[in-house]
């Protein structure tokens, strides 16, 4: 790759860090901004006496200046001290820390989904002909409309009453077990994404299709299936590429929803229950974990798209 | 021939004319104007007081005297809906409404001032951008506790990126346009040109966003009601109703759970099929 | 057709008599628009033998480019044809998919308007010259690269093998060109369709890249299909010239004797429009000479910052360096050049849309060198000098009806007008454009490109200007349609006095309009003075080599790459205004 596409790509990946700090600062002030005192909601519903308030100020660093609590919260990245919850009173981290793995297999699973029929319905409604467009269409017309929640009960209704194939509680016992058992919670995550891949994949192919270059492939006889891949999707693959952050980093979030539908115990949940009872401590770090996954994954896929097109990072006018 | 009849007769005809033209979205305006008509009158069409007790068997089948059945506590569901509607329609409003305004008013400065000011805002898009609604919302109520008013609030903040992404590039596309120059030559002023010229260009476009928007919004409002931290029960929310008779699913009485959100997915479907029509006129425009 | 017999008999006006390469047979090109058939394409007939040049000229919306496209096989969906397309006696409808998509691979080769929207971004030149070559004709990847390599030095590119290694983003729009006809040629076609090849091109490269194609024909016995807008151009590189309106071929004429030969009235107005007027000797009156200059430049310099190739810092592109002349009253200047030349700044900088960094703007005695402070001033510049921009569509707001949008320009300098008097102006300024007055009521949508271009006038006399700024008004309008603005422009400047400052890159519409000329090029000025010393005698180096390039009877383009610039401009929004002519089935 030459030196300009990488200096380039270098101040995309700095602009992107420069996002994820300020993101980080908007976050921290979720606790400056709550009403009532952090003081009284690490107390619990206990009245504290003047020592005890004294000892937990000193504990949670807050009687230093806010710059130095920021730096102190944002620094447990690192240090792995991201603060106390005000509910269990234990290490933020230590929370997390268990239930990450199953979060991240169920999202892991309802990438492949997405990735697999929500790009494949968007290719074969571009280039299959028109009655395959309109069926995906119409399909992907009703898929947007079918959030996590309603795909959820449907498939509870379904395999819990009618079919009985999949478990619709819980997250299993090993790895392939539990597999088995997130495949619902999966399918009710991927849905509506999968409309959603389906569409922006369509579209940037159908884009490509109709594109001049196309066209003069075309006429040089080069064979179709050639074509396809060297110069419709590839050059489509971009526009694809683009919004695989966004899509991931709401995949995280959305997972709450299927976790509290199927009764997983993941992060989700705890980002669900730590909301309910005001536990601020524990919803900041997630946000802040589900930031980091969306700038990384955004950095991930700006170098794929460098290296698909040096072009995407080209000098702009500035003046 | 009365001018009622007259204007009727007009009025069927057109009506007739559009369905065979474009069936699906005189479907979609139907059931709009259906859900528009519940979200306000719903309370007086309701047969039954939504939150009374035992009008019904517990967990009761749809019969005649209750159409969509009853709940585990007997409540009548179509009353449930029907006053349901209200809440679930106000809030995507809201939700869309604030984004709309703020996003556009964001990136109309940032296209017209350009330099350090579009910087500025740019940035702080692409910030708040990088923060998933959803988690916006839930933050929102970790902070000030549950009910739908913080997470609206949170919603139409996570929104304002896409509706300001949008508008700043048109925007700009828009002053880049000759006749932008043109009337700069003429003398007109820039007061004159961004609100005569600039913002009703750009009107179709911030519309067709809203509509999309809008079901994005309601998806997203009854998702934190389904968790339980946007309306609360016994409120008859229809995210609410779909998480209470969630149990219900498995002890055969679907309906609790299903029928409001066959209401959330029909009504989110008429959105988006509206919104996609929108779209292609407001981008008709521009050819 | 009664044109009359001349020449060989081997090629008679009506087509040779060995096998054509390429024959349209009666074709017609039918589509299916807003649920209504309609027939785009007539009976056209066409034979082109082995190693003829056949243009096929017409106006946007004359069918040229729909038949080419049948040819190659591009007609969008819902199109269909009639009639029959043969390459070398084969009926292409009667071939099977498979066939055909060989034969034409391997039989036609075909260029279009615009290189760089037909060549894939994301590719390498190298991997775009020896795709054919690899995947069609099944040749090993080095045989093919030594192949794409020996093709690329043929047209004349230099350095080939660091070419091959570049993607199109890194070359200029007249290398581009090359590289496209280059790649036709790897399979050795019988024939070359060429679609516009050289609209978006300016004319020194135009005439590099007719070298080139004149060259290839010459040395591979090469047929050509050569679509065109430009009926010179057609009849200087072509043998025949087949004429094309509303769909139908109104006449076929020998190249060398065309002039003469023509019979049909549109064909007679192309010509027109397309051959220089000596006789009509400009718009020069020789008064204006004396009067005072309402406009008056010196040592003009505009840079721009352009984010530097390295990725880092910036690079300053000078977009004009030191221009100065002087605009008489009620007399019409034209700035001439390339893209690129500066030309557009100078204009928008004049008009107040840029700021120079250096020299002075000097309009009847008042500094415009700085922008307008306040909103009354601003006014009053707009009464002395208004402006005509490129894009007739563009430059008018869609959403607003003829007689809103001339309204509002009669309003900015006369508040409070009374309706009646307000529509009475309306109508006064449409009748001056000799637009009718029921246009008012219309929006730019339903308006042609030259009506549309009108009413940009019409707004423009609103203010009653003193200085009117043409910025290439009339370059995306059909030729007829530039002859008939251009006569606009010339009687309004004779009724109202106003001076016309006129930005073009065509030479010949400088010199039917303007009186002194300045050439520029590369942001500064290479020549000015009186129009016809300057394009009759022309003193600089550069000036000749405009004035060799335009293509007229008997013209032989010669190859002068080493002029010429290899690398595109630096990404300026006012450099490179010039828009590209679209093609018809793009109208």
């Amino acid at each position: 790759m030459n030196p300009r596409v990488l200096v380039q790509l270098a101040r995309q990946l700095g602009s992107l860090t420069l996002t994820l700090f300020l993101s980080s600062v908007v976050i921290f002030c979720a606790v400056l901004l709550t009403p009532g005192d952090p003081v009284s909601a690490f107390a619990g519903g206990t009245r504290p006496t003047p020592e005890m308030i004294a000892a937990i100020r000193a504990e949670h660093h807050l009687d230093d200046p806010v710059w130095l609590q920021y730096l102190h919260w944002a620094g447990g990245v690192f240090t792995g001290d991201l603060g106390t919850s005000y509910v269990y009173r234990t290490d933020v981290v230590d929370l997390i820390a268990p239930r990450v793995g199953i979060t991240v297999l169920l999202v892991a699973y309802a990438v492949v989904l997405i990735a697999v029929f929500g790009v494949g319905s968007g290719i074969v409604a571009a280039t299959r002909g028109r009655i395959a467009d309109r069926a995906v269409l119409i399909a992907t017309s009703i898929g947007m409309a079918l959030p996590t929640f309603v795909v959820a009960i449907l498939l509870i209704w379904i395999f819990a009453r009618v079919l009985g194939w999949f478990p619709v509680y819980g997250a299993g016992e090993g790895f392939l077990d539990e597999l088995y058992h997130l495949t619902l919670p999966a399918i009710s995550l991927a849905v509506l994404y999968i409309a959603y891949l389906s569409r922006i994949t369509r579209g940037a192919v159908v884009g490509q299709l109709h594109s001049e270059h196309v066209e003069t492939a075309r006429v040089r006889g080069i064979p179709r299936a050639r074509i396809f891949r060297r110069h419709v999707f590839l050059n489509a693959s971009p526009q694809i590429l683009a919004v695989s952050g966004a899509t991931v980093a709401g995949l995280f979030a959305v997972s709450a929803i299927a976790e509290q539908a199927f009764g997983i115990g993941g992060l989700g949940s705890l980002l669900t229950e730590a909301a309910a009872r005001k536990d601020v401590p524990v919803v900041q770090v997630i946000s802040l974990l589900l930031v980091v996954v969306f700038v990384v994954l955004n950095a991930l896929a700006d170098v794929a798209i460098a290296i698909i097109d040096p072009d995407s990072v080209k000098p702009r006018r500035t003046a | 021939m009365s001018v009622a009849q007259l204007a009727g007769g007009r009025v069927s005809t057109a009506l007739r004319r559009a369905a065979r033209r474009d069936p699906l979205v005189v479907a979609a305006s139907i059931v709009m104007l259906g859900i528009a008509v519940m979200a306000v009158f719903g309370p007086v069409l309701a047969p039954y007081d939504p939150d009374a007790l035992y009008v019904g068997p517990i967990s009761g089948p749809p019969t005649l005297a209750h159409p969509f059945g009853t709940d585990d506590l007997g409540r009548d569901i179509l009353s449930r809906v029907l006053v349901g509607a209200g809440p679930s329609v106000l809030g995507p409003i809201v939700v869309v409404t604030i984004s709309s305004v703020l996003g556009a008013a964001i990136a109309i400065g940032a296209a017209w001032f350009g330099g350090a000011v579009d910087a500025v805002s740019s940035r702080l898009i692409e910030v708040l951008f990088a923060i998933p609604g959803l988690v916006l919302a839930v933050l929102a109520v970790a902070m000030f506790g549950k009910g739908l008013l913080a997470p609206a609030v949170a919603l139409s903040i996570a929104y304002l990126p896409l509706v300001a992404r949008l508008i700043r590039a048109l925007a700009r596309q828009e002053l880049a346009k000759p006749y932008v120059a043109a009337l700069r030559v003429q003398g007109v002023g820039g007061a004159a040109i961004c609100f005569r010229h600039l913002v009703p260009a750009l009107l179709p476009a911030l519309f067709a966003q809203a509509t999309v928007g809008f079901g994005y919004a309601m998806l997203d409002l009854a998702a934190i009601s389904f968790l339980g931290l946007g309306a609360q029960p016994p409120a008859s929310d229809w995210g609410v109703m779909i998480a209470s008779g969630q149990p219900a699913l498995l002890t055969g009485a679907p309906e609790q759970a299903v029928i409001p959100a066959a209401f959330v997915v029909i009504t989110v479907l008429a959105v988006n099929i509206l919104g996609a029509r929108v779209t292609a006129w407001a981008e008709g425009g521009d050819r | 057709m009664t044109a009359p017999v001349h020449g060989p008999v081997t090629a008679s006006v009506h087509g040779p008599v060995t096998a054509p390469v390429l024959e349209l047979d009666r074709l017609s090109v039918r589509a299916a628009i807003d649920g209504e058939a309609r027939t785009l394409v007539h009976d056209c007939t066409i034979r082109v033998a082995p190693g003829e040049a056949v243009g096929l000229v017409g106006e946007s919306g004359s069918g040229k480019t729909l038949s080419a496209r049948a040819v190659a096989g591009l007609l969008p969906e819902g199109f269909s044809t009639g009639g029959a397309i043969r390459i070398e006696d084969e009926d292409l409808a009667a071939l099977p998919s498979s066939r055909l998509r060989d034969l034409r691979a391997r039989r036609i080769g075909m260029v279009f308007q615009s290189p760089r929207a037909h060549l894939n971004p994301l590719r390498t030149i190298g991997d775009f010259m020896t795709e054919a070559l690899v995947s069609v004709a099944g040749a090993k990847p080095d045989a093919a690269a030594a192949r794409a390599a020996d093709l690329l030095a043929e047209v004349g590119i230099p350095d080939p093998s660091r070419r091959l290694r570049q993607r199109p983003g890194e070359l200029s729009g007249g290398l581009l060109q090359r590289v496209m006809i280059a790649s036709t040629l790897a399979m050795d076609p019988r024939i070359l369709l060429a679609d516009e090849i050289t609209t978006a091109l300016d004319v020194t490269t135009q005439e590099e890249v007719m070298a080139v194609i004149a060259d290839l024909r010459r040395n591979r016995d090469l047929a050509m299909l050569f679509i065109t807008h430009d009926l010179a151009l057609a009849g200087a590189v072509c043998d025949r010239v087949a004429v094309m309106q509303h769909g139908r071929v109104i006449e076929t004429l020998r190249a060398s004797t065309m002039r003469a030969d023509a019979s049909e009235p549109y064909t007679k107005r192309l010509m027109a429009a397309a051959l220089p007027e000596e006789e009509r000797g400009a718009g020069a009156d020789s008064t204006t000479g004396a009067a005072a200059p309402v406009l008056a430049v010196k040592d003009l310099r505009k840079v721009f910052s352009v984010r530097s190739e390295r990725g880092f810092g910036t690079d300053r592109f000078t977009a004009v360096d030191g221009v100065g002349f002087e605009l008489r009253a009620g007399s019409a200047l034209g700035i001439v050049g390339e893209s690129g030349s500066g030309k557009s700044t100078t204009a928008r900088i004049v008009c107040g849309l840029e700021t120079a960094d250096a020299g002075t703007v000097t309009v009847m005695g008042d500094d415009w060198s700085r922008p307008a402070r306040g909103a009354a001033e601003r006014r009053r510049r707009a009464r002395v000098a208004q402006m005509v921009f490129q894009d007739p569509y563009q430059s008018l707001d869609r959403r607003r009806t003829v007689g809103q949008t001339l309204a509002e320009a009669i309003g900015v300098h006369r508040p409070g007008l009374r309706r009646a008097e307000l529509r009475e102006r309306v109508d006064a300024l449409l009748g001056t454009a000799r637009l009718d007055v029921a246009l008012a009521e219309r929006r730019p949508r339903a308006l042609s490109g030259g009506q549309l271009q009108r009413v940009a006038i019409a707004r423009a006399l609103a203010a009653e200007p003193e200085i009117l700024v043409l910025d290439e008004a009339v370059s995306a309008l059909d030729v007829t349609t530039q002859v008939e603005i251009l006569t606009l422009l010339d009687g309004i400047r004779r009724e109202t006095g106003v001076a016309l400052l006129m930005i073009s890159h065509d030479l010949e519409t400088v010199r039917r309009l303007c009186d002194h000329v300045v050439v520029m090029r590369a942001g500064a000025v290479v020549e000015q003075g009186v129009i016809a010393e300057v394009l009759d005698r022309p003193q600089a180096e550069y000036t000749r080599t405009l004035l060799d390039s335009i293509p007229r009877e008997g013209w032989v383009p010669r190859r002068r790459l080493a002029a010429a610039r290899t690398t595109p401009l630096p990404t300026v929004a006012t450099a490179a205004t010039r828009t590209i002519r679209r093609g018809d089935l793009h109208e």
